[in-house]
């Protein structure tokens, strides 16, 4: 049911947005509303303007033309704290817990006022009513424990649970499965169904056409800083939204894999065990692309990190090409030839502050070396080339890292690894948080440099992406290998179905 | 695959290329405010624009400028070091003991506490790379240890040394320029290159960037820290050297505040406490703005309290002008 028709006063409602930056149109008169209890997918690519829109709905800036209404109440301050009076509470995809602070303590983050006796905090208050929100959103976590000590999908539930206890009118989301297994997604997505048959008007960006047909009531699409479409989502498959965001005929989800031959073994993992693995044993092979799948929390970063030489491993070894490697440090294993993209390249992967083209060149500074000093020419030449070659789009090499999309920034840690001639390539969610179009060039990308002998190891919590990706997929669980699989002769269902339960009976049609 | 690389006109965008960020901006705001406070001083202070007192500015801000430039790069990696004006008394004091109790020829002396100052930084560096050891922490018991060691050394008594060779050094010039103030050009020079043009000083700015992405990119975080601390811990025992020869004598009671003085001069120049940015260039602007600053205050007869009061109200103005600054730009650039 779409409850336009039975709520005629929109909870949101924007007209005619216009927001620029240097350089970028990043809104142009975008109209968008969205009607009490109604859940509206927001999709577009990286630069279509999604996040300029959810920053000027949660107050986070103005814009340059046009207005916003909540409940009928044209908006003019634009403040998070005064979104936030007015009912918007606003979920973004990176997490803005505080680690040392409780559960409890966090989700009624700057509220403890609420359960303040005498000045100091009534911890057992707190934790009563953060507990309530738990359980109102059906997640059991105990809010006593220190968000420290969560994994990350828990974390995020509890950045959710704080969102949902400002008892909000509009709801937005952003991307907020991108790190959820599946049982944890079905919760959320349970309650913001409850939530939306309650009133709340909620705006869910997702790159997941999964999770919008099952709770979407619409779509917008925005492309290029413009509104393109809205439609109710029975109107709405895959292809044509795909259509809509890239505006072009071209739908095809995946390309057409081209046969490489196998090389050497480029990567040997023998009985690799750390804190966290049991045992690991895999080759990868030069030109082959392999991927891990499993659980969050089965162990697929662990044991990239533990091949990198970033924990301490306690029995077991690797080999590079049929060597040992000398050391177990980063430094030693790019002079080996492998580098590593890590999940969160923000954290790990750049120095935001530093331009484009220091960071493509990093892990390689000692090509753009002249008589002992760094070249800018070099440097220059280098980057260029790296940006050309990753279509890093709207930048100059001289521009800061920070100032690019997610999508970009992932080519730009790429791109440094690419420069330090890697021929063996680690990857922890290569495409996380990146818009459908660069994740496809990402793609093409691996697999040119397979096509040119690189083994490349992937880790990812999307099987589909797994599927279009890989030759061979390895599914973990618990830290282990449980089970293996030619993509070629298995299906998504098979694979998602081990990876889920860990079966190891389900070799029936995957096994050649 | 596709080359899309669409490059904006340059008439949207400044076309100066940046390697670290934005630091322009900033150097000609602090040039602009060392020449204005120079041009006041010039008006209302006496004997402020002569030869003499412009010389001895220069040699003043040397002792604490030398220590600056390897504080630089200390900040610029995220980290900190307050043990420098101890490692300045304590290098006074064993070349003092090295010179008179031991006898040892000057140069030999000089040699062993430049050694002996690498090896402390070096030693507190690798404390705070390998035992992951916050350097506030590390240089902290250093500041402690190092003033005690020179009291120790010396019973506390100043040990005279009376050679006019030596004297050179603190108080001579060569071609009308004060010695101090050549060695702090000279320094300047050398750090500027290794700051922007070497690969260690490219680590240096990603270390204190991201030392998460630095590891991760290769780049031997802990080796590079360690020899950060060496650095500037030889030039504290350089810096010391001079003094002592500007003051005759090997004395434990030198150095007192330099720490302070030092960072302050770097701060004030731009760098950033949360590292990642700053610039050699803006951290003698800095040093020469303060010590201009506090000249003129002298000539003008005003209370040497009232000096320190300037000093920390210089600090806080460079400090907001620096975040407001930058938040302006940032919001300018975001995409």
């Amino acid at each position: 049911m779409l409850p336009t028709v039975a709520r005629p006063d929109a909870a949101v409602d924007a007209t005619t947005l216009m927001k620029s930056y240097p350089g970028v149109q990043a809104l142009n008169r975008v109209d968008f509303a969205v009607a009490p209890g109604e859940v509206r997918a927001l999709l577009g690519k990286n630069g279509a303007g999604k996040s300029t829109l959810v920053r000027i709905l949660c107050g986070a800036e103005a814009p340059d033309g046009g207005t916003v209404r909540i409940a009928g109440r044209a908006v003019d301050m634009f403040t998070p704290r005064h979104a936030r009076a007015l009912g918007i509470a606003t979920v973004h995809q990176e997490l803005s817990l505080v680690p040392e602070l409780s559960v409890a303590e966090n989700i009624l983050l700057g509220r403890w006022h609420r359960s303040r006796r005498g000045g100091f905090i009534a911890r057992q208050a707190l934790e009563r009513e953060a507990g309530a929100v738990l359980a109102a959103f059906g997640v059991a976590i105990d809010p006593a424990v220190k968000v420290r000590t969560l994994s990350i999908a828990q974390q995020q539930l509890v950045e959710i649970a704080r969102g949902l206890s400002l008892q909000p009118r509009v709801l937005i989301l952003d991307e907020p499965t991108s790190s959820l297994p599946a049982s944890e997604v079905d919760i959320l997505l349970r309650t913001i169904r409850a939530l939306s048959d309650r009133g709340v008007a909620v705006i869910y960006v997702s790159h997941r056409m999964d999770e919008i047909q099952r709770i979407a009531h619409s779509v917008t699409v925005l492309r290029d800083g413009r509104h393109i479409e809205t439609r109710p989502i029975a109107h709405a498959s895959t292809a044509e939204i795909v259509r809509l965001m890239t505006g072009g005929p071209d739908a095809a989800a995946s390309g057409p894999r081209g046969m490489r031959p196998l090389g050497d073994v480029a990567l040997k993992v023998r009985g690799l065990t750390t804190a966290k693995l049991r045992s690991v044993t895999f080759d990868v092979r030069a030109g082959e692309i392999v991927g891990l799948a499993g659980l969050l929390g089965s162990g697929r970063t662990e044991l990239l990190r533990a091949i990198y030489g970033l924990d301490p491993v306690v029995a077991g070894g690797i080999a590079i090409f049929g060597r040992e490697p000398a050391g177990r440090s980063p430094r030693a294993m790019i002079r080996q030839g492998v580098g590593l993209a890590p999940e969160d390249r923000k954290k790990e992967g750049l120095v935001l502050d530093m331009s484009i083209a220091a960071n493509l060149v990093l892990a390689a500074m000692h090509k753009v070396v002249h008589r002992m000093m760094l070249s800018r020419h070099r440097q220059a030449q280098l980057s260029q080339r790296t940006a050309a070659r990753l279509s890093i789009r709207l930048a100059r090499p001289s521009d800061l890292v920070r100032t690019l999309s997610g999508g970009n920034q992932q080519k730009v840690v790429l791109g440094k690894y690419l420069n330090a001639d890697v021929k063996v390539f680690l990857l922890d969610e290569p495409t996380r948080g990146v818009d459908i179009d660069t994740k496809r060039q990402i793609y093409a990308l691996l697999d040119q440099l397979a096509a040119q002998g690189t083994a490349v190891l992937v880790a990812s919590s999307e099987v589909e992406e797994l599927m279009l990706l890989c030759d061979r997929l390895l599914l973990m669980k618990d830290g282990g290998i449980v089970d293996e699989r030619i993509v070629a002769q298995t299906s998504l269902a098979d694979v998602m179905a081990i990876a889920m339960d860990g079966a190891h009976e389900a070799g029936m049609d995957g096994r050649p | 695959m596709t080359i899309r690389m669409m490059i904006s006109s340059a008439a949207e965008r400044p076309a100066a290329p940046r390697w670290f960020g934005r630091l322009e901006g900033e150097i000609s705001g602090l040039l602009a405010a060392l020449i204005l406070v120079s041009v006041l001083a010039a008006l209302f202070a006496p004997n402020f624009a002569t030869t003499g007192n412009l010389l001895d500015i220069l040699r003043q801000a040397a002792f604490t400028g030398i220590i600056a430039c390897g504080m630089t790069l200390i900040i610029v990696a995220g980290e900190i070091d307050v043990s420098v004006g101890s490692a300045i008394a304590f290098s006074s004091a064993l070349f003092g003991i090295l010179t008179a109790s031991f006898q040892l020829p000057l140069w030999v002396a000089a040699l062993g506490v430049v050694a002996f100052g690498v090896a402390a930084g070096a030693g507190a560096g690798a404390i705070r790379a390998y035992f992951n050891i916050p350097s506030f922490i590390v240089t902290l018991a250093m500041f402690s240890a190092l003033r005690g060691a020179a009291m120790l050394m010396t019973d506390a008594i100043p040990v005279p040394i009376l050679d006019e060779g030596f004297q050179v050094w603190g108080n001579g010039t060569v071609l009308g320029l004060p010695v101090p103030a050549l060695i702090l050009l000279a320094s300047v020079a050398v750090f500027t290159v290794l700051a922007a043009c070497t690969v260690f000083g490219r680590s240096v700015y990603a270390i204190g960037g991201n030392a998460d992405a630095a590891r991760l990119s290769g780049i031997p975080v802990k080796r590079i820290r360690t020899v950060l601390f060496a650095l500037t811990g030889g030039l504290a025992a350089i810096s010391g050297l001079l003094m002592t020869s500007r003051l005759g004598a090997g004395n434990p009671n030198i150095g007192f505040g330099v720490e302070f003085a030092v960072i302050t001069s770097v701060i004030v120049g731009g760098a950033s406490l949360f590292g990642g940015k700053g610039s050699m260039l803006g951290t003698l602007l800095g040093g020469l703005f303060i010590a201009v600053l506090n000249n003129a205050m002298v000539l003008l007869g005003i209370n040497a309290y009232a000096q320190d009061v300037a000093n920390g109200i210089v600090v806080l103005l460079a400090v907001l002008v620096s975040t407001r600054a930058a938040d302006w730009g940032r919001l300018r650039r975001r995409l």
